[in-house]
């Protein structure tokens, strides 16, 4: 005779308790933990590599790079005297927990203020996955199209900031801020926008305000 | 795109209720996905069958209900199911911000159906 067992079990759960548990270890140590996405190429290691070295002489901050292969982010991260290390996922499409609880395992965490995740270039898939981080942050670039969020909307409604960078290549490109902004905040009426050039510098001091402000929330 | 390893959570925690429930043969295993979970139906389907080609779980169905996306207006509070993910204007108010997910987030096992073994040993 068949039986029919009620179940209910959350298929992220393993991944759902991890987190859980990187979150409390981040609180208890008091360390501003930020979860970087964005697609290929839209700036997640430059934007790292400018705050990094302007911000150096007011917090210490390490660095988890994901990707697929090669060490080349955590070699461009560490030359501004970071520490940063990095996770290949070897064809996973996104970091999780267990690869975080690896990391920082061989982080020195001591005294700690900012740990970045820039997690695997990927607008769909890391979205999904709770890395115990206070913050979710995107990465849109201006090359890639204004209408980002309304394709790929988890990313951007999860987010608590959104960075739109490469705004120096504005005059070449058909990109409006204005309705890259609207499209976001559709999803997220409570994101907060920053229009930055990483290679030009322009438009850092208010995403490093908002640092600022995130890290002192964790005090 | 993760289709595959959901589909590997999942075999971990069937195997995980078997033991827990004893259960002998299983034939049918229920899923719920939700609208916004990430996770598309036709490709867990064919995770399922890829990786249950073989071994204990060969045969069994998989059975993947669609959970629609229910919201709360973020203004009025009335509770509707909207047409489109992106776009949601309240049916009542038109507000189309700030609304509450209800539903639609989820991806989990509801029930498995299996030949369960008595306290005697034998099937029940």
């Amino acid at each position: 005779m068949s039986k029919t067992v009620t179940i209910v079990r959350n298929v992220l759960e393993a991944n759902e308790r991890r987190a859980a548990s990187l979150k409390e270890y981040f609180d208890g140590n008091k360390i501003l933990c930020l979860n970087l996405m964005s697609s290929p190429g839209a700036g997640k290691t430059s934007l790292l590599e400018r705050t990094l070295a302007d911000l150096k002489g007011e917090f210490k901050m390490a660095v988890i790079e994901g990707d697929l292969q090669t060490d080349n982010d955590a070699r461009r991260v560490a030359a501004t005297g970071a520490q940063a290390v990095q996770v290949n996922t070897e064809g996973g499409c996104h970091l999780d927990s267990s690869m975080i609880q690896d990391a920082i395992a061989v982080l020195d965490m001591k005294d700690l203020d900012i740990l970045f995740i820039e997690n695997v270039g990927n607008l769909v898939c890391p979205a999904e996955f709770n890395l115990g981080e206070d913050h979710k942050v995107s990465i849109l670039s201006v090359t890639e199209g204004d209408d980002k969020p309304e394709k790929y909307p988890l990313m951007f409604h999860l987010s608590s900031v959104m960075l739109l960078n490469k705004t120096d290549l504005m005059p070449y490109v058909d990109f409006s801020l204005e309705a890259a902004s609207a499209h976001a905040k559709k999803l997220n009426k409570d994101i907060e926008i920053f229009p930055v050039a990483c290679r030009t510098q322009e438009g850092l001091e208010p995403w490093y305000d908002w640092l600022r402000k995130a890290r002192a929330g964790k005090r | 795109m993760h289709e595959l390893s959901l589909i590997q959570s999942m075999i971990d925690i069937i195997r995980e209720e078997r033991v827990k429930h004893g259960m002998e043969r299983i034939m049918r295993v229920r899923v719920v996905n939700g609208a916004l979970s990430g996770a598309v139906s036709d490709a867990l389907s064919f995770g399922w069958e890829c990786l249950t080609q073989e071994g204990e779980l060969k045969g069994v169905a998989l059975e993947i209900i669609d959970q629609p996306l229910r919201v709360a207006c973020g203004s009025c509070g009335l509770e509707f199911e909207p047409e489109d993910k992106q776009y949601m204007p309240c049916p009542s108010c038109e507000e189309i911000l700030g609304h509450d997910i209800i539903s639609g987030k989820e991806l989990y096992i509801e029930e498995i159906e299996a030949d369960v073994l008595d306290d005697k040993g034998g099937a029940a």
